[in-house]
């Protein structure tokens, strides 16, 4: 097939297309309507429930701040607050923004820019939780045991279940970083090659 | 209830359009309808401020290309949405078998073609001139003109493997 045939198939199948009237009034009213575009809403939903707990547990240990009293468990704190409320804002940020992109106002070019930017901010952003998850497990035992039932396990100790349980959530956490580190480069790299064909 | 009608009225004279890009850019059936439906929402979402602002053209390829070029990102959609008879449209293909294969064959070369690419073909089969595939894409006349000329060449290579 030359390429002047394809524009000739090209035509002749939008006549045809054209010529079909297949949306109805009402059809295209529903697709108007925001309830359809359940896709973002979705992982809205589930990031909004999920920063909400974030904030929750937040929230307690900051009013119960001042049951932390020595330096190692204020630190621990600081830590855990920061987690739950820094990552949350972050990527709700990231969901408004992709919310509200205007669609109408940025060219072809602009959009493609932005999306291989956006990717490549959320993909940092993953990594970053991924590295908060290591610092929240090790910095919310202590905080937690000493909100909980007031023990400070850096005298204390703790028990052998507490190492089994730190013991395994270190190696899934790093078995689950390492594939994730792999799915980041590709598509990082997929988002560069973007923007470099834009550049061209 | 006057925008609305006017909105119905725009899209009807134009959802061939919406569903070539949808064709161009969806994965399947499934995604093409999720696509169909977003482009149509998004559109309605920024029909208040365009109006008059361009013509209604740019603005339906501008909106419909950005909305595909976001869905690229998304995940798989749950089942809800509206009942659209996809099959029905593809009575336009299918009108005769020889055209349905031969439009099988081009859309199949051309969801080859990487994101710009698939843009830039798509807005030279619809018969755009480069200045307006320039102000709906962004990029400059000049570029348009050697992008769509190396787009040619690969595709004409493709097509001849």
């Amino acid at each position: 097939m030359e390429l002047e045939e394809m524009k000739q198939l090209w035509e002749t199948m939008s006549q045809r297309v054209e010529k079909q009237q297949l949306l109805t009034n009402k059809l295209i009213i529903q697709m108007t309507q925001e309830r359809y575009t359940t896709k973002l809403s979705k992982i809205q939903t589930f990031e909004t429930a999920g920063s909400v707990i974030c904030f929750v547990m937040a929230a307690f240990v900051l009013f119960n701040f001042g049951k932390l009293d020595t330096w190692y468990l204020v630190l621990s704190g600081i830590l855990v607050l920061l987690a739950l409320t820094l990552l949350p804002i972050l990527v709700l940020r990231s969901i408004f923004k992709m919310k509200h992109l205007d669609l109408a106002q940025q060219n072809f070019r602009e959009s493609l820019v932005e999306f291989g930017r956006e990717k490549q901010r959320f993909l940092f952003l993953q990594r970053l939780n991924i590295g908060f998850g290591f610092l929240i497990m090790f910095a919310a035992l202590p905080v937690a045991s000493k909100l909980l039932s007031n023990k400070d396990i850096f005298e204390t100790g703790v028990s052998s279940f507490t190492w089994i349980y730190l013991g395994a959530a270190v190696v899934g956490l790093a078995l689950f970083a390492r594939w994730g580190y792999g799915c980041y480069r590709r598509i990082t790299q997929s988002a560069e090659n973007l923007l470099k064909e834009l550049e061209d | 209830m006057q925008d609305k009608q006017e909105f119905i009225q725009t899209i009807k004279e134009n959802e061939g359009v919406i569903y070539k890009i949808t064709r161009v850019y969806a994965k399947d059936k499934e995604d093409q309808k999720d696509l169909y439906q977003e482009i149509v929402y998004q559109l309605w979402k920024s029909f208040e401020s365009f109006q008059g602002k361009s013509k209604v053209s740019t603005w339906m390829y501008r909106v419909a290309l950005n909305t595909s070029i976001a869905h690229l990102n998304k995940q798989k959609k749950s089942q809800q949405g509206v009942s659209m008879d996809f099959e029905l449209l593809n009575l336009a293909d299918e009108h005769d078998s020889i055209m349905e294969e031969q439009m099988n064959t081009l859309y199949a070369h051309i969801k080859k073609l990487n994101v710009v690419e698939k843009g830039l073909i798509l807005l030279f089969l619809e018969g755009k001139s480069y200045e307006e595939i320039a102000s709906i894409t962004g990029f400059t006349v000049t570029n348009v003109g050697t992008r769509l000329g190396r787009i040619k060449q690969k595709l004409k290579t493709n097509i001849k493997k």
